[in-house]
């Protein structure tokens, strides 16, 4: 093995290669290239596209499924498996970004991102993130900061499909590393001031297991935007739920955009797992999630609009029960 | 690394990990990819991998080795690229080849599988969803790719021009370059020696620069005399390399030293007049930069950051008894209430450019602008140098909106280093400093107070503006109020709150959108409150004929008696707003014709940012002849030709029309009168110059100002929008919009529908999503690229109609006067009131987001 040439088809080497030299791994390009451009990061960035398998979809035995990291959101979404099984995942592959970032983006690349912040993407501007001292954006423009969790770092995390995989209980593998939860690619939040996930910058995400459905579940997927199209949420969740005829048998709800990591959201489940799906029982498992909002002074806006993305979400769910 | 671009194969080396955009670009110099966001956000850069739409500014470059590689020039001929031109999808054209790139691509797949059906627009808005016009020239280009889609462009025109195949087929003349990526920007331009110029700019908001260190390396310093930047992203100096890296490299090695200063960032503050002061003293304040047409037109007083009052009052003493009066007799007969407005950047998607270069003690500009003809008048001045030793080209401009006028950084840097260096110099904002840097619409605090009397005619109008436009000053809000609704008692106050943050430039219409968000809100609540259709009372108080006409067709629109309100989570409605704006012109504009192998080449120092005046010129040139457009050429973007208008103030058109047809009545006198074209072919080389001729009885002022004549006679506009509003998540769709405009005759029917169009588009954004954000901290710009300010994308535009009232304009000649600015100035304040309308909630703040929204009512 050399650092100098590594060989660009096999993981070990790579993940060397970054452990010697630095930088970072790349998949689709699409984070990594605009803030390489930018300079808030000088790479070297070591491409993980000449490794084979990591593409792709494949069932488990059990009727799981296990998906490629390097699989792109645009395959996610237009996946006929995906579409049937897990369908949260597809509508939130499909929804993210744009057309063009969607077919370069890949599964891992979503997972394992750099935040939004306009101050850490700056060049010009220090911060936690970038090693600084402080959070800029706190004493300063925070208007799409998060509204749970204190800090130090006040950005959402920016994965989608993270919020997507949470309610699907997901695991990563990891490259020489054992798997573990999507949940604890990011833990609490209290440890990403320096990072948006908790892996060491040369392991590598090499695929995402999702368990078997339940019979007859349905998922959604919703953002709050301002636009039409290609925006970043100021908050998104996902809802998964099962019924026995009127009843919740099992709910798994998930948002974004409201708190450092993607979050999972027991309260919400618990209030409607046994119930009666009727609007007043979606409304108040939806209007649990206030408990948890700790807003910054510009971010109180998304305590409500948190709370009725959660319920948009859980209603189209039901939705698609019905139908 | 090889792989195959439009069918060929080249070879390039990726050491230093460029991006597929630098390699296709900059090595291959396929420059109809354009780099306008770099970050993934407009698509101005795509181009096809293997058949598949691709940014290629996030693209590392090696992953196109062994693929195959499609770019707009690829795409010369392609069904899209024709129905892109036939149906006028575009108007500066910077966007266009990456939208064809990507519109190919959706189109085959689509009719691979669907046939000729034509696809909805939401069909079509999302596949387009990641590319953005800043002409938002989008109903244009739902309709070019839906008629691709159903094969109405499959084959060329054939047969429809005498020469130049389907040149008569397509509306705006340089539409085939603009969509195969053949047209030449400035930012495209790559003579041999090129060296690449970057400027150094303030990272304080306010600081003395004590020294400027740069050792044996050619450096232009480009501070103000008194040393001192008042603002993050002031230009201090700027140097040049062979490329951008190393142009970078130099400017690490220069030393800047600087004194930094207590800074004012607080517009509020500016308000008391109270902060560190930005302008110290007469001198510094004389040398403010101006947020509006004319900077210091009319004097005003300074108190600390606080400029101003300037009046433009009637009778204003009445104006505020009358008000004062009726807050304590008739409470209910006022209207009042704080409108802001958020500062609305230009952002057009060429950045600022400009190349130099020094030849026998001539200096030869390209530069993207609005003011072809100005750039090069002030550059000489400038450089000390004689008129006819500057010459400027804008051949093609990627958009203007207002901030690309007179003699700007870029150009100043560029031709300086040119001559430090002996070399063609470049400079090309990044989009960073686009955003920072490259002007704004300023923000605005407007205080309004309005009374009716006894019988419900407006009877007194108090407007006091506060522009927010950092360190420039000049903004003009209340005082357009003095033309609207009657001749009722008026105090009109323009103020200007001065900080320590970059400065505005006029944008399309400046102050008319921010002064209508008011005004037209106001007129609104009145009618609610006299119980009066918002439609008739603007009828009533307004006495200008060409609105009465648009009042009367807009009252009749189904769209106005449409259903309303609701009181589930899904509200519609629907707003009136109207305005009216100044007929200018230049006039000394001149049109030479020349006969030059059997056509008639038009020339003029004017210049086409996407507005169309190539077109125009042609069409008037071909009318008033009557040839054959195919047989007028019309060459403009150059400065050393008869002087023509700067492309702003909507003076364009009503300039260049009548010196065209002056020109050609001269032309055909030369020619012997009758047919002329038969007598072309044996006139080469005859020339005439035809000149602007004065209006019928003269302009409205008896002298110019700045070089533009007021003209007698408003222009005005009456807009009716749709929205639907969801009260649950806060966002506002805008469905339909009716814009009424009253411009006289219309010259090129599609061009003009284009302009009014996007400015629709334009007004969406101002009412909806744009909104110039700064750290309150350091006073840095945050919203320094597309994806924080957001402008509207295709799928944000409603179903557009526009319709033209062409009379009232005889006294000019041709009939007919500008557009860009009237076009725009309703829109927001329409959707203000559409979305009052929905929901019985007003919004006073503007953009309307979400969370404002939702604030208000309440959820």
């Amino acid at each position: 093995m050399s650092t100098e040439r590594p060989d660009l088809t096999d993981l070990t080497d790579l993940s060397a290669a970054v452990r010697a030299r630095g930088g970072e791994l790349r998949a689709g390009g699409t984070d990594t290239g605009a803030r390489q451009r930018s300079g808030v990061s000088t790479g070297p960035f070591t491409d993980l596209d000449g490794v084979a398998d990591l593409r792709g979809t494949e069932p488990l035995p059990g009727g799981g499924l296990r998906i490629g990291a390097l699989t792109t959101l645009a395959e996610l979404a237009a996946d006929p498996r995906v579409r049937a099984g897990w369908p949260a995942l597809a509508l939130a592959a499909g929804t993210a970004a744009t057309p063009q970032i969607r077919a370069a983006g890949t599964l891992g690349g979503n997972l394992l991102q750099r935040n939004r912040c306009w101050y850490f993407r700056n060049p010009h501007i220090s911060c936690l993130q970038k090693g600084g001292a402080g959070c800029p954006a706190r004493e300063g423009d925070h208007h799409f900061g998060v509204v749970c969790g204190g800090g130090p770092c006040i950005t959402p995390h920016p994965s989608t499909l993270a919020t997507a995989l949470l309610t699907y209980d997901a695991e990563a593998e990891i490259h020489d590393e054992a798997p573990r939860s999507v949940a604890d690619l990011y833990g609490d939040g209290d440890r990403l001031h320096h990072a948006d996930h908790l892996l060491l910058p040369y392991r590598v995400l090499t695929a995402v297991r999702l368990p078997a459905p339940l019979p007859g579940e349905r998922a959604a997927y919703h953002r709050a935007i301002s636009r039409a199209h290609a925006e970043w949420p100021l908050v998104e969740a996902t809802a998964r739920l099962a019924l026995d005829g009127a009843t919740v048998t099992h709910a798994a709800v998930a948002a974004g955009g409201v708190a450092r990591v993607p979050l999972r959201l027991p309260e919400v489940e618990t209030v409607l797992i046994g119930r009666e799906a009727t609007p007043g029982t979606l409304a108040a498992a939806a209007a649990t999630v206030l408990t948890r909002c700790r807003p910054l002074p510009q971010t109180g806006y998304k305590t409500t609009l948190f709370r009725d993305t959660v319920l948009e979400a859980l209603e189209q769910a039901l939705d698609g029960a019905a139908r | 690394m090889e792989f195959e671009v439009n069918g060929v194969r080249r070879t390039v080396d990726v050491d230093g990990d460029p991006a597929a955009v630098d390699v296709v670009r900059d090595r291959l110099g396929l420059t109809g990819t354009k780099l306008v966001c770099a970050g993934g956000v407009c698509g101005a850069c795509t181009i096809q991998v293997d058949g598949e739409p691709r940014v290629s500014c996030l693209t590392p470059a090696a992953r196109l080795a062994g693929r195959r590689v499609t770019t707009a020039e690829g795409l010369s001929g392609h069904p899209v690229a024709r129905a892109f031109a036939a149906e006028d999808a575009l108007q500066c054209g910077y966007c266009t080849p990456g939208f064809v790139v990507e519109a190919a691509a959706f189109v085959e797949r689509r009719r691979a599988l669907h046939g000729t059906a034509r696809p909805g627009r939401e069909q079509i808005a999302e596949a387009l969803a990641g590319h953005l016009c800043r002409c938002g020239a989008y109903e244009g280009i739902f309709r070019a790719v839906a008629a691709a889609c159903a094969g109405d462009h499959d084959t060329a025109p054939t047969g429809s021009a005498p020469s130049g195949a389907g040149a008569a087929a397509v509306p705006r003349v340089e539409a085939p370059e603009k969509t195969d990526g053949s047209a030449r920007y400035t930012t495209d331009l790559h003579p041999d020696g090129l060296l690449e110029g970057v400027i150094i700019r303030s990272p304080h908001a306010h600081a003395h620069v004590r020294s400027l260190e740069a050792g044996d390396l050619p450096l232009v310093p480009l501070l103000p005399p008194d040393g001192v930047v008042r603002y993050v992203g002031q230009p201090v100096a700027a140097v040049a390399g062979t490329d951008r890296a190393g142009a970078r490299a130099a400017a690490a090695r220069v030393t800047v030293d600087y004194e930094v200063l207590p800074a004012a960032l607080d517009a509020r503050l500016a308000r008391t007049g109270e902060g560190p002061p930005v302008y110290e003293d007469k001198a510094s304040r004389k040398r403010a930069p101006g947020s509006g047409e004319t900077p210091q037109l009319v004097p005003a007083r300074w108190r600390g950051n606080l400029r101003g009052p300037s009046a433009m009052s009637k009778r204003p003493a009445v104006a505020v008894r009358r008000i004062q009066e009726a807050r304590t007799k008739y409470p209910e007969r006022v209207v009042e209430g704080v409108f802001t407005t958020a500062a609305q950047t230009h952002t057009p998607l060429e950045p600022h450019a400009c190349l130099a270069h020094w030849a026998d003690g001539t200096l030869h500009l390209q530069v993207s602008t609005q003011s072809v003809k100005a750039v090069a008048e002030l550059a000489a001045e400038r450089f000390g140098l004689p008129a006819e030793r500057v010459v400027a080209r804008a051949v093609h401009v990627g958009g203007g909106f207002g901030c690309k006028m007179g003699l700007t950084t870029d150009v100043v840097a560029a031709a300086e280093l040119a001559r430090l260096h002996g070399a063609p110099v470049r400079v090309v904002l990044d989009r960073d400093e686009e955003l920072t840097d490259g002007g704004y619409r300023p923000a605005s605090r407007i205080r309004l107070a309005m009374t009716v009397d006894a019988a419900g005619d407006l009877s007194a109008l108090a407007m006091d503006a506060d522009s927010d436009g950092g360190v420039s000053v000049g903004g003009t809000v209340a005082a357009l109020a003095r033309f609207m609704y009657g001749k009722a008692p008026r105090r009109l106050r323009d103020f200007d709150t001065v900080t320590h943050r970059p400065p505005g430039a006029p944008f399309r219409g400046p102050g008319g959108p921010t002064m209508c968000w008011a005004l037209e809100q106001a007129v609104d609540e009145m009618a609610h409150r006299l119980g009066q259709d918002p439609i008739a009372l603007r009828r009533r108080w307004d006495g200008n004929p060409k609105r009465h006409a648009l009042y009367d067709h807009a009252a009749a629109l189904p769209l106005w008696s449409g259903r309303r309100g609701g009181t589930g989570r899904f509200r519609r409605g629907v707003g009136v707003a109207a305005a009216n704006w100044l007929y200018l012109l230049d006039p000394v504009t001149e049109v030479e014709l020349a006969v030059e192998d059997g056509i008639v080449v038009a020339r003029c120092a004017v210049q086409d940012m996407g507005t169309g005046s190539r077109t125009v010129l042609r069409r008037a040139v071909a009318d008033a002849l009557g040839l054959h457009e195919a047989r007028v050429r019309a060459e403009i973007g150059h400065s050393d030709t008869v002087h023509g208008p700067t492309s702003g103030g909507s003076r364009t058109t009503p300039s260049l029309v009548p010196a065209a047809a002056d020109a050609a009545a001269r032309l055909r006198e030369a020619l012997g009168g009758s047919d002329v074209a038969a007598r072309l072919d044996a006139a080469h080389g005859v020339r005439v110059t035809g000149r602007r001729p004065r209006d019928h009885r003269g302009f409205a002022l008896p002298f110019t100002l700045g070089g533009v004549a007021v003209g007698r006679g408003f222009t005005g506009s009456v807009q009716v929008a749709e929205v639907e509003v969801d009260t649950r998540l806060g966002r506002i769709r805008p469905l339909r919009v009716w814009s009424g405009i009253a411009a006289g005759r219309i010259h090129e029917d599609r061009l003009a529908r284009s302009q009014c169009e996007g400015a629709v588009v334009q007004g969406i954004g101002y009412a909806l999503y744009e909104e110039r954000r700064t750290d309150p901290v350091t006073g840095r710009v945050l919203t320094d690229n597309l994806e924080d300010y957001r402008i509207p994308g295709i799928g944000d535009t409603p179903e557009i109609t526009v319709h033209f009232h062409q009379e009232g304009f005889d006294h000019v000649p041709g009939g007919g006067v500008g557009l860009g600015e009237i076009a725009t100035l309703p829109t927001a304040a329409c959707l203000a009131n559409a979305v009052h309308d929905a929901t019985g909630w007003r919004p006073y703040d503007m953009p309307i987001r979400p969370d404002r929204l939702l604030e208000g009512l309440g959820t």
